[in-house]
């Protein structure tokens, strides 16, 4: 059985910074990492490798330098990565990305049966959270989001029993095998790479499947294949920090200033 | 009939004995190969010096107790010598020699005999009344103390008997045996008396022999292995690891006795348990499991078990908490000061031994405390520890004007670090740092946002491979952009910069904040003016400043010219400076064992009712503005010397 | 005149503005024709100008407006003078795309309810709805799926529906993807909205990126801003690149156009209780057995708020060294068990045995991001800052206006915090006391 792990490679958005003259993002030297995401659905995919001994695979959508990250797989332990990269793969909004993505996994699944297949609960620079649902839907394979623990895994009864975190509650959900998982930070902690499997990896192969592989509708892919569009790119209105009333001659004041500003906001659930 | 008795006995002791040693011994080969022999005058000179001079020894108390024992020993080498010799070949001994040598040395040995006997009884009252250790009273260390005491006192009933039964002459020569010679002429004693000499004879031969084979069984090893072990001593200071050699199918760091050098084994059987080390290591100290003395002993009984079987199989983990095994806690517990190697009377190098069984376990193994994650992806993708962007790092400075560093227009690269750059409280301390530097006309320039971190707490953490990464990458900046000469305020990055990246052939000139500012000082290139708001400053040394580089005198120096008076020195100062508990990258540690590390050094400081602690590294800074916050009424405040000196400034109204 | 008609339009060459381009993920390239556009490394096109045809297409695409079209001064020329005999020309394209977008109609809001429990943003959602609805001149819809919900009809039309889809069948009595899924698209195929808006809420996500895949049209994650351009499209605005940046998305070809909007993002609209509107039945033929996911079971976080890590909590009191006490925790708990928040600390506090050491946040402790972070009593040493600096909003309340933490804080307030906590988790209470 194959457990897969969908990662992006993302630039580090924690370190972008804005030019105060200009108010644009300032790109330089901004690293590119794993989705940080995509590091706990990593992890998880290994760890059900070693406790049931799945094959664990990674597959990355992205342009030829996303190699990077499916080596930062390897390093980990996955069996295989596959990068994804294609001309006709660019610029392609979540329901092409779904598209491609779900087309390697089926082209997976004549090799061996998928059992999982986990992906972050969104990217740091998209933050959409809907390429794993895009997935789950083209591959009619359960969809468990926002998963926080994996409480149990029955392989004689197909079926996956997650908790799932949601607002203010917590949901325990069993569903049928196959299923497609998005995790959040709880989930686990991620390993660090010991030095042999970083040196092993730099040699290993990565995986290259294009179009020529995937064989996909041309229309169905990349910028042709995605219904949304960006029309403008603009920088946000940035608020300074703002320091409210005298807080040490009228305590109560500020008090209540700080109460009003969050309601202005409407950030008080009351 | 004795003397054929005493040959056989003696040879077959010999034998015995020389094999055992080589037994031993030769499991040192098993370690990896390091070249100690460079430099052998010098080398022979410290061995001179520590070893037959004792000169570590004598330091702490009760050192020269030891110092008698060693020095009679040596001189009473002589004496068993001649013991030997002449119980095989009866007509050899020292009479033989000019009378007034042979007397003097009668004398020399009957002396020594006396002091060392003085000297093992005081040793044994002490490890009894105040242990230098607590686990300290074992069976063994008193057996060794009795077994000198009886070759003593055998030594002393055989000259006083024969000198009792008039076969030899009471005199000036032998005046301890003479005086006892008087108590066995007794006449309650007049029926054992002639035998007495050839009873204590034998008692003097078989505890000789006897305490001679139980050496290499025991920790009193260290009278073969210690003066070796000496003259074997890193030359310099070890301040830095080695490199490893990263190719596929190596292994990383020690987790096996054959992954420990040589040297390091070596160490193991030096070591006589003298607790010196954990008596002066901050973890051990404040009630954590890290003892130096157990990792370097736990080795020893590492390398007897498992010695033999390196070849035939993998030989058990160093890493564990069995007999003969460190645990993980205790490795992760050490601050790299170094006060245990500066202790160690035999410079045993523990700090290396601990370094590379943390390798082990990160490189290898992965497995490292939880914290560590954050910071270790943070210096690989992100260049410093808390992961804050690149332009975040020049933000001390967007008040005033700092120039980049450029090769041929600024001197200097003026090295900030990545507290100097983002922890507000050590962002003063850089700002204070320009001002010195522009009052002084200093020509200095910053890499501003391209600075990434040195690395240092990397390397002691044991991640090696990221400290390759992190230090190639830095190497290759300095040469792009012409660096040769660098000031640092942070002790770390002055350690890495100057040391660690030797190794890769940098050669820096590197100089920390301190150096440079009494150097200013003394070209008169600053002018300062008194300080009174100071008060009484006390100095805490920064163990990369003063242990790991020899730095003291500097500091102590601007702090007298800043306020006219001496500073206060601590309790435990210079050579023997407690940490602050942030160094070895405890920094990014969560301190779970035991009391904190810079809370007992804040003590201390407060004990001297100090108005100002005075540091020279950001770590240090945080380590006691933190320690000093359980102190709500305290009034005493932290400076770097470089706020100090900023404080005087001449023409700094403000 | 002749000269006019021989001169072949020139084209000209697209070319890259320095500056301009924010690594969008190679759209350009993606969008030309005959591959003459390279990415560097970092993200950036370069264009070959041998290659380029000038079809424009790369500069069309282009979301951050940094390609453009290079003439030479002769093709300016040339341009100059063909475009005063220029006619309009007539874009098969768009007259193709109003053909398939024409059938959608209306405007639906997904009412999100968990055991009828009606999700709030989905009423502030109804708000932003109702202004799109009256831009385009159509109805808005409420859609309500559920089991016993009936009674959210009433309340939909008092937020400003004009009708409710109702469906109301036992299997729907917990949200799960497969029923809920399989129901929206029925409907949306049925009724063919232009405009489909959920919640980001987990549910909402949830629904939301399953159904857009299944009608195969564009869906906007997470937006703060709605609008309706001249050619009635919906403009969704949405923070990206981690909320450094603000993109305006469309989905002009598509229908419906689907976006999840970010709670406590659009205001609240008054409640009308008298309003009314039309309720449209509806039924979903789907039975429990062909479903293959079950809810076991619902833990809410009030049944054990201890329990509750505080890595993922939405709201977080904090406190410091500035607590002076352990006793002292209890003014922060109260503001916390007003605020629905888990109180959490600093090294020093957890140092110092006041907490617990899982609630500590920063460096060596747990990262957090909640919505809202209430600093008492940290001085925000970059230990903690790493920790916490990405919290949606940072209140830092501290004697000290020399405090690093105010550098970070979105509202800070310069007393002693014994005075201000109190006096805030009193005001909070009188508030809820009011509303209800």
């Amino acid at each position: 059985m194959i457990v897969v792990a969908c990662i992006k490679q993302v630039p580090d958005t924690t370190q972008v910074q804005i030019d105060p003259v200009t108010n644009t993002l300032i790109r330089d030297g901004i690293p590119f990492i794993v989705n940080p995401y995509d590091s706990h659905a990593l992890e998880e995919s290994l760890r059900l490798k070693e406790s049931h001994g799945f094959r664990a695979v990674a597959l990355s959508m992205g342009p030829p330098n996303a190699e990077a990250t499916l080596r930062k797989a390897l390093a980990a332990g996955v069996d295989r990565s596959i990068l994804l990269s294609d001309r006709v793969f660019g610029g392609a909004d979540t329901l092409s990305t779904s598209n491609v993505l779900a087309a390697a996994i089926e082209k997976l699944a004549q090799e061996d049966e998928i059992g999982i297949v986990f992906c972050g609960k969104q990217t740091i620079d998209g933050d959409t959270a809907q390429v794993g649902p895009g997935i789950a839907v083209r591959l009619g394979f359960s969809q468990l989001t926002l998963v926080d623990r994996i409480e149990k895994i029955d392989l004689a009864k197909k079926t996956v029993t997650v908790r799932r975190k949601l607002e203010g509650r917590y949901e325990i959900v069993e569903a049928r095998l196959p299923a497609m998982i998005t995790v959040v930070r709880e989930l686990n902690r991620p390993r660090y790479p010991t030095v042999p499997m970083r040196l092993a990896s730099a040699k290993a192969q990565v995986e290259l499947w294009n179009n020529e592989v995937l064989k996909l509708d041309v229309n169905t892919v990349g910028l042709k294949g995605s219904p949304t569009w960006v029309s403008r790119i603009f920088s946000p209105q940035r608020s300074e920090g703002e320091i409210l009333g005298d807080g040490l001659k009228d305590p109560v004041g500020a008090a209540l200033l700080l109460v009003d500003r969050l309601l202005e906001k409407d950030l008080l659930a009351v | 009939m004795q003397q054929s008795l005493f040959t056989a006995l003696l040879i077959a002791s010999l034998v015995l004995f020389c094999f055992s040693c080589y037994r031993r011994l030769s499991l040192v080969a098993v370690g990896t190969g390091e070249y100690r022999f460079d430099q052998p005058l010098i080398r022979l000179k410290e061995m001179l010096v520590y070893a037959i001079g004792q000169k570590r020894v004598v330091r702490r108390p009760f050192g020269l107790n030891h110092g008698v024992i060693f020095w009679g020993f040596l001189v009473l080498a002589l004496a068993n010598a001649e013991f030997l010799i002449s119980g095989v070949f009866p007509g050899l001994s020292f009479q033989l020699l000019p009378k007034t040598l042979a007397g003097a040395l009668s004398f020399a040995f009957d002396v020594c005999s006396l002091a060392t006997l003085v000297a093992v009884l005081v040793a044994a009252v002490r490890r009894t009344v105040r242990p230098p250790f607590p686990e300290a009273r074992t069976f063994e260390a008193y057996f060794i103390l009795g077994m000198i005491a009886l070759l003593m006192t055998a030594y002393f009933g055989m000259h006083a008997a024969e000198i009792a039964l008039g076969k030899v002459p009471a005199g000036a020569t032998l005046p301890v045996s003479s005086a006892l010679a008087g108590l066995l002429a007794a006449p309650a004693l007049a029926v054992v008396l002639p035998g007495l000499p050839e009873t204590f004879w034998w008692l003097h031969a078989l505890v000789l022999l006897g305490f001679m084979n139980f050496l290499p069984f025991s920790k009193h090893m260290h009278i073969l292995t210690a003066i070796p072990n000496v003259f074997l001593r890193t030359l310099g200071r070890p301040n830095c690891q080695e490199r490893e050699q990263f190719a596929e199918g190596n292994r990383y760091g020690a987790n096996s006795i054959d992954q420990m050098s040589w040297k390091d084994l070596l160490d193991s059987f030096s070591c006589t348990e003298c607790g010196r080390c954990q008596n002066v290591c901050p973890a051990a100290s404040t009630g954590k499991s890290l003892n130096p003395r157990l990792v370097v002993h736990a080795l020893k009984e590492n390398l007897l078990e498992n010695g033999r079987s390196v070849t035939t199989g993998r030989p058990a983990a160093l890493i564990g908490s069995d007999c003969g095994q460190s645990a993980e806690a205790s490795l992760w517990s050490c601050t790299s000061c170094g006060a245990c190697m500066e202790a160690c009377p035999v410079f045993i190098e523990h700090l290396p031994k601990v370094v590379k069984m943390r390798r082990h376990l990160v490189q290898m193994e992965a497995k490292f405390p939880e914290e560590l994650l954050n910071f270790f992806e943070n210096i690989e993708q992100r260049s410093n520890p808390w992961g804050m962007a690149p332009s975040e790092r020049v933000k001390w400075a967007s008040q005033i004007e700092v120039p980049t560093f450029e090769a041929g227009k600024t001197e200097y690269l003026l090295f900030v670090g990545c507290s100097g750059a983002f922890d507000a409280r050590n962002k003063q301390v850089t700002v204070a740092l320009t001002k010195v530097l522009d009052a002084a006309g200093v020509s200095y320039g910053i890499l501003g946002k391209e600075e990434k971190c040195c690395g240092e707490s990397v390397r002691r953490l044991g991640n090696e491979y990221l400290f390759e990464l992190v230090a190639q990458q830095s190497v290759e900046q300095f040469r792009s952009k012409g660096v040769t000469k660098v000031i640092t305020q942070c002790p770390h990055c002055y350690n890495t910069l100057k040391n660690d990246f030797r190794q890769y052939g940098l050669e820096l000139e590197v100089v920390h904040h301190s150096e440079l500012i009494k150097e200013l000082l003394d070209a008169q290139a600053l002018q300062v003016g008194t300080v009174q708001e100071l008060g009484d400053v006390v100095l805490h040394d920064s163990c990369y400043l003063g242990r790991h580089n020899g730095v003291y005198d500097a500091p102590r120096a601007t702090v007298l010219e800043l306020t006219g008076t001496p500073v206060k020195e601590l309790e435990r100062n210079r050579e023997n400076a407690f940490c602050c508990g942030a160094g070895g990258g405890r920094m990014w540690l969560e301190e779970h064992e035991g009391t904190p590390i810079n809370k007992n050094r804040v003590q201390e400081a407060l004990a001297k009712d100090p108005d100002t602690i005075c540091v020279a590294c950001p770590f240090c800074m945080t380590m006691f503005e933190d320690g000093l916050k359980d102190h709500a009424g305290a009034t005493t405040q932290v400076k770097d010397i470089a706020e100090i000196v900023a404080l005087g400034l001449k023409g700094a109204a403000s | 005149m002749t000269e006019a008609v021989k001169a072949k339009k020139p084209r000209g060459r697209a070319r890259v503005i320095p500056g301009k381009c924010a690594a969008c993920g190679a759209r350009c390239q993606s969008a030309c024709p005959v591959d003459c556009i390279e990415m560097t490394e970092a993200g950036e096109p370069v264009v070959s100008a041998e290659k380029c045809i000038g079809c424009l297409k790369c500069v069309k695409v282009c979301p951050a407006s940094a390609l453009e079209m290079f003439f030479t001064p002769e093709e300016q020329k040339i341009l100059a003078e063909l475009a005063q005999a220029a006619a309009p020309e007539v874009d098969e394209e768009e007259l193709e795309r109003q053909r398939r977008i024409a059938p959608f109609r209306g405007v639906w809001v997904f009412v999100e309810q968990n055991d009828g429990e009606p999700a709030r943003v989905s009423w502030e959602l109804m708000g932003s709805g109702r202004s799109l609805a009256d831009s385009l001149d159509v109805e808005l819809s409420a859609i309500i799926i559920g089991s016993g919900v009936g009674k959210l009809a009433q309340e939909a039309f008092s937020y400003g529906a004009d009708c409710a889809y109702l469906i109301d069948q036992p299997v729907f009595a917990r949200y799960r993807t497969e029923p809920y899924l399989e129901t929206m698209c029925y409907l949306v195929e049925k009724y063919k909205p232009e405009v489909v808006l959920m919640g980001a809420t987990g549910m909402g996500r949830d629904l939301a990126g399953a159904v857009a895949t299944r009608v195969k049209t564009g869906l906007t994650a997470d937006c703060t801003g709605l609008d309706i351009d001249d050619k009635r499209n919906l403009m969704q605005t949405r923070p990206a690149f981690g909320g450094n940046i603000m993109a305006t998305i469309m989905c002009d070809k598509y229908r419906p156009q689907m976006a999840t909007v970010r709670p406590h993002v659009m205001p609240l609209p008054e409640r009308q209780p008298n309003a009314t509107g039309r309720v449209l039945p509806e039924s979903f033929a789907i039975s429990e057995s062909s479903i293959f996911s079950r809810v076991l079971e619902v833990i809410t976080d009030k049944s054990g708020k201890d329990r509750v890590d505080v890595a993922g909590a939405e709201f977080i009191v904090s406190g410091g060294r500035g607590l002076m006490a352990k006793e002292n925790f209890a003014i922060l708990e109260e503001l916390a068990g007003e605020l629905g928040a888990v109180v959490g600390g600093s090294r020093s506090a957890v140092d110092a045995g006041w907490l617990p050491p899982d609630r500590q946040v920063g460096q060596t402790g747990k990262t957090v991001r909640p919505k809202i972070y209430i600093a008492c009593g940290i001085s925000g040493a970059i230990q903690h800052l790493v920790g916490m600096q990405d919290s949606d909003v940072v209140i830092a309340i501290n004697r000290d206006p020399e405090a690093p933490i105010f550098e970070v804080a979105t509202f800070g307030i310069v007393g002693d915090l014994f005075d201000v906590v109190p006096a805030l988790t009193t005001r909070i209470r009188e508030l809820k006391q009011a509303r209800a």
